[in-house]
């Protein structure tokens, strides 16, 4: 039944075979659990958002624990003040940063890129803006991504390394 | 007969790589393997990276031969891009673009040789213990867990398939041991599977003529740099010191690498542009931590797979290396 609603939920199923499983998706409590959690893998693989109203998120997430290459959702959490939404508020400037893995796209909270003053009492100068392209330069770097920014002619690379 | 003549070179083939010995239930044994096995052995499969709240996807193919390891990579998301790599020998290969960058290996971490840093290292700053073992791609997989010290760096829990040593898959959690980043292989072939040929690169043949953009292999001493970083958090040690010209600077940007033999910390200490700049700032996206820091005429900024204080106490305790008698002081 499970490969049925796999199939339903891709379209692959004829008219009456879709009708069956339909209804035993529908007449059943623990089917339904399970088409809802197909299509919240099904987002979460394509990145977005989970639906609201789902009503055993326990259930759902346990589902997607035990699908074998499954993306669970992470669930999204605000920049609180006193961050700086980095990768977000990059802006189109960053696109320019191209990622390698796991900074193909900048997933990030949208916001102004605010700056803040340091934690406790360490700095009490007013927040300001940090200059985020450096930082995702500084990215590349670290973790030596393959970048279009780095495109120079060789004589620009006078880089000494050690 | 027949059979034990090809079970015999099998046999002194795995008695030679520390990744075949029996791990027993050291967690300290099966992270060496889990070294080992990522280094020395032969494999190619796709891996999914969750880092915040993006995926990536790419192919890793390795394969050890004549002591060295040789590797690609290729981004199965965004613009093609691949990496060959010949043990700490980069070359990046952009066809869009059509160029190749030449580039040594400092901080990169390519799953699943994570485990790079000297084992003491590890030991003294994680507590390790085994976990269970767990069925990952029709493997046996022995979870390894690496729980911090202190609050300066976040745990691991690393999962060795049980016959080979490589990991499977790979987490790095917060102080609420939730998930801020992680591997995973989804399919993968073993030794005798791959070919020698794979990890060549995809654009060999039509990349002839691509400019290519090579970094000088100068190698300047440790401490030539003049910063240094005085009380970095516990168990993190000076692993590296280099200038870089980036693309959009003017003047050279010092790099200092600290590592914990885990985790990473780059400390990137550079003049300032804009000296009306007097705020520090913090940040934080997956696993990876940053702190901006003006300091004078100067700029600091720390970035590193640890959580935002390990980044602060870092950046705080940039400044000039002491001299003495012109021999930088350690």
């Amino acid at each position: 039944m499970t490969q049925e609603l796999s199939s339903l939920m891709d379209g692959e199923l004829e008219a009456r075979e879709a009708d069956r499983a339909i209804g035993i998706c529908c007449g059943n409590e623990e089917m339904k659990l399970k088409w809802q959690a197909y299509h919240l893998i099904g987002e979460a693989l394509r990145r977005e958002e989970p639906r609201a109203g789902f009503s055993s998120t326990r259930r759902i997430m346990e589902a997607i624990a035990t699908e074998p290459t499954v993306l669970a959702p992470r669930r999204r959490v605000p920049a609180s003040a006193g961050r700086i939404a980095f990768a977000a508020a990059a802006s189109v400037a960053t696109v320019a940063v191209v990622g390698w893995i796991g900074l193909q796209e900048s997933g990030s909270p949208s916001g102004p890129a605010l700056a803040t003053s340091a934690p406790a009492a360490r700095s009490a100068v007013a927040s300001s803006v940090v200059p985020l392209k450096n930082v995702n330069e500084y990215v590349v770097v670290h973790r030596q991504l393959p970048n279009a920014e780095f495109y120079r002619p060789v004589s620009d690379q006078a880089a000494v390394r050690r | 007969m027949r059979r034990l003549a090809v079970a015999l070179p099998v046999a002194a083939l795995l008695a030679a790589l520390p990744a075949a010995a029996n791990p027993g239930i050291d967690p300290l044994t099966w992270l060496e393997r889990a070294a080992a096995s990522a280094r020395q052995s032969t494999y190619a499969g796709t891996v999914i990276h969750m880092q915040g709240e993006r995926t990536a996807t790419s192919r890793i193919t390795h394969v050890f031969f004549s002591g060295s390891e040789h590797e690609k990579i290729e981004s199965l998301d965004g613009p093609r891009r691949e990496i060959v790599r010949r043990d700490d020998q980069m070359q990046c290969y952009f066809p869009d673009a059509k160029t190749i960058r030449i580039d040594r290996r400092v901080t990169a971490k390519f799953f699943p040789s994570l485990v790079g840093g000297p084992m003491e290292a590890i030991a003294e700053n994680y507590r390790l213990a085994l976990g269970n073992v767990e069925r990952v791609l029709g493997q046996d997989c022995q979870w390894i867990h690496l729980d911090p010290k202190d609050a300066l760096r976040y745990a691991q829990r690393l999962c060795a398939e049980v016959g080979s040593g490589l990991l499977l898959r790979a987490k790095t959690l917060g102080a609420r041991q939730q998930v801020l980043e992680q591997y995973a292989f989804t399919d993968l072939r073993l030794g005798r599977e791959v070919s020698r040929g794979e990890v060549k690169s995809t654009f060999l043949s039509q990349s002839k003529d691509w400019r290519r953009d090579v970094q000088p292999p100068d190698e300047p001493k440790p401490g030539s740099t003049g910063w240094a970083v005085a009380s970095p958090p516990p168990g993190f040690r000076l692993v590296g010191e280099m200038q870089r010209l980036l693309p959009n600077r003017l003047q050279p940007v010092t790099q200092l690498v600290l590592s914990d033999g885990l985790a990473t910390m780059s400390v990137f200490v550079e003049p300032m542009s804009n000296p009306a700049r007097t705020a520090e700032a913090t940040n934080e996206d997956g696993a990876l931590s940053v702190f901006v820091r003006p300091m004078g005429e100067h700029l600091v900024t720390v970035l590193g797979e640890v959580p935002p204080a390990a980044a602060q106490q870092t950046g705080r305790s940039v400044g000039r290396q002491a001299v003495v008698a012109g021999a930088p002081v350690r």
